[in-house]
C-alpha cells in the first residue's frame, strides 16, 4: 500500500489531500493526489486516507532502537514509582530514616550498619552492599548516616523524575505560550518576548539555576498578591521544578517562535483571519497543530536536560534540599566516599546516564518519526 | 696536559653541581628548602624558614578581619596577623592557656577595686605598612568593633561609657583613655571582671590604624602588627599571608618558620585529603572522612596527629520560638538524640556530653540528666501539644554540620514533627542564625573556647541580657532571669578557686535542667601533613589550635 498522504499539512490544505472516490474521471483532473491516483490507476488499489500521526507512528514503531529506550525509560519509572513498596516490604526503611547504630543479620552474622573500628584503629566502617544477603536490607549498603543506599535511590529518582517532568511541563508550556503570542502578534510584543528569552539565553544555564535555586531554597517564595498569597517553602520541590523551567524557557521558545513567525506568512492562516477567527482560534486552532510535533520532541528532549539540570543543581547544593534525596544528593553525598565506597555515586551516575540517554534516543527517534526534515535540538 | 685536563674536569664537576642544585631547586618549588637559624631576642628560638606552607582549609572562614571574624578557621588564621596588647604563650599544652604580654610591655596593673586595668603599648612597634602602632589606635579599635556591630562588642560592654557609645555611636568611650606619647592605656570597668585580661587578649581586642573604615575589610586588608600579613584574599578560594616586614620578634611573640602561607579553600574533606597524600599540599585542616581514618592513620601515621581541644557541639532551639519556648518539648529533643549515633557521624573521634562546658575544664562535673528514651520524647511532645507541628532545621553546607543536621530532623520526625532540612553555606551559616530575623527554631551550633574561662561559655552563649538582633552567639535566645544574675555574679569572682569552680558546675547542671542545649559530643580533630613536614616541630595550641606559624621541612 503506497502512504497517499503528504507527512504533514497545514489543516486549511487537508480536505485537499483526502483520497478521491472516482477513480477514472479523478486522472483526468487537476488535483493534489495526482501522484496517489496514478499509483491506483497503475496498480488497481485503492488508497486509503492516513493522518499524519498515524503515519509518524507507522515510522516510530519501525524503530526500534528507540522503542528498546522507551522500554529502559518505563521500567525505570516503574521501578522508581515501587519505591514506596520496595521500602516497606523489602528494606523495611524510609528513604531519611538514619540506622547509624543498628545492626544487620547477614547470614548468621550481627554486622553493624556503621561500626566503630576496634584493636586501635581510629574511624567508623560503614557497611557496604549486602546484595540479597540481609534480606533485601541495604542492598546496595548504607551512606555516612546509615540510610539505606538502595531505599534512597528509588525515591531520589521519584525526585528526580518529578523535578525533570514537572519542570519540562510548566517550560514547554510557557515556551509554547511566549512563542505564540511573539509569533502571532509580532511588532512590540514579539520584541518584548524576543528581548525576555535574549535575557535569559545571556546568562549560562547552571550560573543563572544555581542563583535563583541557593536564593530561593534559604528564603522560598514568599508572594503577597493581594487577593491570595503564593507561598512555598525553602525545601519544596516546587522550587528546583521552577527555577529550571525558568532559565530553559528560551532553549524552547526561540526556536518555536521562529517555526511560527514562517507559518503566520502561510496562506492557511491569512485564510483564518479572513473567515473572521479569532487570534485565540488562530494560534491554538491553527498554528499550534502545525508546531505540535516539533513540541512534543522539544517535550520529551527537555526532560532529559532538566533530569541533568537537576542532577548538577542539587550535587552544587542549590537544587533538592536534603534530606530528600535525588540522584543529584546522592552523587553529592556520595563523592566523599569515592574511593572508599565508590558503587555511592556510580549507581546514581548509571541511573542518570540510562534516564537521559533513553529520553535523548527516544526523543530522537520521534523526531525522525514526526518531521524527519526537521532540526529540534536543544542547544546550549 | 694533565693539569689542564685536572682542569676541565674540576670545571665540569662544578657546573654538574651547580646544575643539580638548580634542578633541585626548581623541583622544590612548594618550598622545600629549610634554611636553619637561630635568632630571638635572648637568642634562642630556633627559626626554620622555608618559602611557603601550602594549606588546605575549608570553608569555614568567615571573615579576615578582627572586628568581624568569630570563627575557629578566621582567628586560627589571624592570630599571627593582628596581636592584641595580651596574648598566649606559643607553647604545646595547657601552658598555651597563659597570658603574656604581646603589644604591651606586660601584664596589666589592676586596680585594689579589680575596675581600672592600666596597661603600656611597646615602643617602636609598627604596622605592616611602616606606620606607627599608636595607644589611640586600642581605643579606635574597641570603638570599631561597636560601630560595627562585631560579634564581639559583648565582651567590652562593662567598659565604663560603652554602653553609651554603642547607642550614640559617637564620640569617645569614657573607660578608655590613652596617651600617645607614653603608650600608656587605661580602661575603667563598672563591674569587676574576672575574664577581662583574657578578653583583652581576643582578636577583637586588636589595635588597628585609625581611620580604618567599621566595614569589613577583609579584602583590603587592615595592615598588620604580628609576624604576617594578609596579601590577598578571595572569599571561598584562597588567601595568602606573607611576613610582615616590620615585626620584630620578642619572647612572646616567637619568630616564624615559613615565609608564606597560602591557604586554599576546599569544600570537600576527601579532595583535601587527598591533596596532601598527592603532594599538592603541606597541610589538612579538614577532618578526615570517618571511613578513610582508618587507613589514613595505617598508611601515613607518622603525618597524623589527633587531638582534643575544648569544644561542645550542641544543637541550639531557639526559646523565643514554638515549639521551643516549651521546656517539655525542649526536653524531649534531649531524649530523643541518641549521642552515641552522633559519636560514630564523627567517625568515632568524639565522646558523647550532656554538660555545657567541655571535660577539659576544672569547672567539668559530668551529668547524665537525658538517658536515650524515644518513648519519652515521643509523649513529652504529644503532651505538650505540638506533634505535627513543621519544624525548620538549621545547617551548614560542611559534613561535620550536615550529617548531625539529617540525624537531628529523622530523630524529630520520628517523636511526632515534621522537618524541613536548611542547608547553607558555611560562610554564612553563623550570622544567618545568628540574626534574629531569621527566627532560626533548632539547629546545629558548636563553641570552641575563646579563652580558657567558664564565661566564655555560660556569659557568651548563654546570658540572657547579651541577646543581640545581630551577630548574636546565644542561639537559643536562652533568657532565664536566675540563671541570668548567677552568670552575673560569678563574672564578679576574679580567682578560680574550687568553691567557684563548684558553683560554676552547678550552674551547668542548671541549665541543662532548663534544657537550654541539646549538647552531644566533644570532638576530638585531625591535623594531617604531607610527608615533607617535619612534625617535630608541631606545636597544638590550647586556644588556636595548630599553629601555622612554627612548622617546619624536613
Amino acid at each position: 500500500m503506497i502512504e497517499g498522504a503528504p507527512e504533514w499539512a497545514p489543516s486549511g490544505l487537508r480536505m485537499a489531500t483526502q483520497p478521491q472516490q472516482t477513480t477514472q474521471q479523478a486522472s483526468a483532473e487537476l488535483s493534489l493526489d495526482t501522484a496517489a491516483l496514478l499509483a491506483q490507476e497503475e496498480h488497481g488499489v485503492s488508497i486509503a486516507g492516513r493522518s499524519p500521526w498515524y503515519l509518524a507512528w507507522r515510522r516510530l514503531r519501525r524503530n526500534y532502537v528507540a522503542f528498546a529506550f522507551l522500554f529502559i525509560f518505563v521500567l525505570i519509572v516503574v521501578a522508581c514509582s515501587l519505591a514506596p513498596v520496595y521500602a516497606h516490604h523489602v528494606a523495611h526503611t524510609g528513604p531519611d530514616e538514619n540506622h547509624v547504630t543498628d545492626t544487620v543479620k547477614i547470614g548468621h552474622k550481627q554486622v553493624p550498619v556503621m561500626g566503630l573500628n576496634t584493636g586501635g584503629h581510629i574511624g567508623v566502617t560503614i557497611l557496604g552492599p549486602t546484595w540479597w544477603h540481609a534480606d533485601g536490607k541495604f542492598v546496595l549498603g548504607a551512606d555516612a548516616n546509615g540510610r539505606d543506599v538502595a531505599v534512597r535511590l528509588l525515591y531520589g529518582g521519584i525526585t528526580s523524575l518529578k523535578v525533570g517532568i514537572g519542570s519540562a511541563l510548566i517550560c514547554t508550556f510557557l515556551s509554547v505560550v511566549l512563542a505564540l503570542l511573539a509569533g502571532y502578534y509580532r511588532g512590540w510584543v514579539d520584541w518584548v518576548i524576543t528581548r525576555f528569552f535574549d535575557l535569559i539565553w545571556a546568562f549560562p544555564v547552571i550560573l543563572l539555576a544555581i542563583a535563583l535555586g541557593a536564593a530561593l531554597a534559604i528564603n522560598g517564595i514568599h508572594w503577597n498578591l493581594g487577593l491570595f498569597t503564593v507561598s512555598v517553602s525553602g525545601g519544596n520541590l516546587l522550587i528546583p521544578t521552577l527555577v529550571i523551567s525558568y532559565v530553559l524557557i528560551p532553549y524552547i521558545g526561540r526556536p518555536l517562535r521562529g517555526q511560527i513567525l514562517s507559518l503566520r506568512e502561510k496562506e492557511f492562516v491569512e485564510a483564518a483571519i479572513a473567515q473572521g477567527a479569532s487570534p485565540l482560534r488562530i494560534m491554538f486552532g491553527e498554528i499550534l497543530p502545525n508546531v505540535a510535533s516539533s513540541v512534543l520532541v522539544f517535550f520529551t528532549l527537555i526532560i532529559a536536560n532538566n533530569i541533568l539540570t537537576e542532577a548538577a543543581l542539587s550535587f552544587l547544593g542549590a537544587g533538592v534540599q536534603p534530606p530528600k534525596a535525588s540522584w543529584g544528593t546522592l552523587i553529592s553525598d556520595g563523592q566523599t566516599r569515592l574511593s572508599t565506597a565508590p558503587w555511592l555515586t556510580l549507581v546514581p551516575g548509571i541511573a542518570i546516564v540510562l534516564t537521559v540517554l533513553s529520553l535523548n534516543i527516544f526523543g530522537d527517534g520521534l523526531r525522525d518519526a514526526l518531521d524527519p526534515r526537521a532540526k529540534v535540538r536543544i542547544e546550549h | 696536559m694533565i693539569r689542564r685536563t685536572r682542569w676541565t674536569w674540576f670545571v665540569s664537576l662544578a657546573m654538574l653541581a651547580a646544575g643539580l642544585a638548580l634542578l633541585a631547586a626548581a623541583c622544590g618549588g612548594g618550598g622545600k628548602k629549610t634554611q636553619e637559624t637561630t635568632t630571638g631576642a635572648a637568642g634562642t628560638s630556633q627559626q626554620k624558614t622555608f618559602p611557603n606552607f601550602r594549606i588546605v582549609y575549608d570553608t569555614g572562614t568567615d571573615y579576615l578581619d578582627p572586628s568581624y571574624s568569630y570563627t575557629v578557621q578566621g582567628w586560627a588564621a589571624m592570630w599571627n596577623v593582628y596581636l592584641s596588647l595580651l596574648g598566649y604563650k606559643h607553647v604545646n599544652g595547657p601552658d598555651g592557656a597563659t597570658l603574656v604580654p604581646a603589644l604591651a610591655t606586660d601584664l596589666p596593673q589592676i586596680s585594689a577595686d579589680g575596675l581600672t586595668y592600666t596597661l603600656t603599648l611597646r615602643s617602636g612597634v609598627k604596622y605592616s605598612d611602616g606606620t606607627a602602632v599608636k595607644a589611640s589606635d586600642f581605643a579606635y579599635a574597641i570603638k570599631r568593633d561597636f560601630l560595627a556591630d562585631s560579634p564581639g562588642v559583648g565582651f567590652f560592654t562593662n567598659i565604663v561609657g560603652a554602653d553609651e557609645f554603642s547607642k550614640t555611636k559617637k564620640g569617645e568611650i569614657s573607660g578608655i583613655t590613652t596617651d600617645d606619647a607614653t603608650g600608656k592605656i587605661t580602661i575603667k570597668l563598672v563591674k569587676p571582671q574576672g575574664d577581662f585580661q583574657n578578653i583583652l587578649a581576643t582578636i577583637f581586642a586588636a589595635p588597628v590604624p585609625q581611620g580604618t573604615s567599621s566595614k569589613d575589610q577583609s579584602t583590603t586588608p587592615i595592615p598588620s602588627t604580628g609576624p604576617y600579613m594578609i596579601q590577598s584574599y578571595t572569599p571561598n578560594r584562597q588567601f595568602v599571608l606573607v611576613r610582615n616586614p616590620n615585626f620584630k620578634e620578642t619572647a612572646n611573640v616567637p619568630a616564624t618558620n615559613p615565609d608564606k602561607m597560602t591557604f586554599k579553600i576546599i569544600e570537600d574533606d576527601s579532595a583535601a585529603l587527598q591533596q596532601v597524600i598527592n603532594g599538592q599540599a603541606d597541610y589538612d585542616f579538614h577532618p578526615i572522612p570517618v571511613d578513610r581514618l582508618a587507613d589514613v592513620q595505617q598508611k601515613y601515621g607518622d603525618q597524623l596527629k589527633i587531638y582534643t581541644p575544648a569544644n561542645t557541639y550542641y544543637f541550639f532551639m531557639n526559646t523565643r520560638e514554638p515549639p521551643f519556648d516549651k521546656l517539655a518539648v525542649r526536653q524531649a529533643v534531649n531524649y530523643a538524640i541518641d549521642r552515641n549515633a552522633l559519636v560514630r557521624l564523627y567517625g568515632g573521634l568524639a565522646t558523647p556530653t550532656e554538660n555545657i562546658l567541655p571535660p577539659t575544664y576544672p569547672q567539668y562535673e559530668k551529668h547524665s540528666l537525658y538517658p536515650l528514651d524515644v518513648a519519652k520524647a515521643k509523649q513529652l511532645v504529644q503532651d505538650a501539644g505540638v506533634a505535627g507541628m513543621t519544624l525548620q532545621v538549621w545547617g551548614s553546607n560542611r559534613e561535620t554540620s550536615k550529617k548531625p543536621v539529617e540525624y537531628l530532623a529523622d530523630v524529630l520526625n520520628k517523636i511526632g514533627f515534621k522537618t524541613q532540612v536548611k542547608i547553607i553555606d558555611a560562610s554564612i551559616y553563623w550570622t544567618t542564625i545568628g540574626n534574629q530575623k531569621t527566627k532560626a527554631q533548632i539547629g546545629f551550633a558548636d563553641w570552641f573556647q575563646d579563652y580558657p574561662h567558664p564565661l566564655d561559655w555560660f556569659d557568651v552563649l548563654l546570658n540572657g541580657t547579651r541577646i543581640t538582633d545581630t551577630h548574636n552567639n546565644n542561639y537559643s535566645d536562652f533568657d532565664n532571669a536566675a540563671i541570668n544574675a548567677k552568670i552575673a555574679s560569678l563574672k564578679q569572682k576574679t580567682t578560680l578557686n574550687d568553691t567557684v569552680n563548684q558553683q560554676w558546675a552547678a550552674l551547668d547542671k542548671q541549665i541543662m535542667q532548663q534544657a537550654a542545649w541539646a549538647p552531644y559530643v566533644n570532638r576530638q580533630f585531625t591535623d594531617f601533613f604531607s610527608t615533607d613536614i617535619d612534625t617535630g616541630c608541631y606545636i597544638n595550641h590550647v586556644l588556636y589550635q595548630f599553629d601555622f606559624s612554627r612548622i617546619c621541612m624536613k
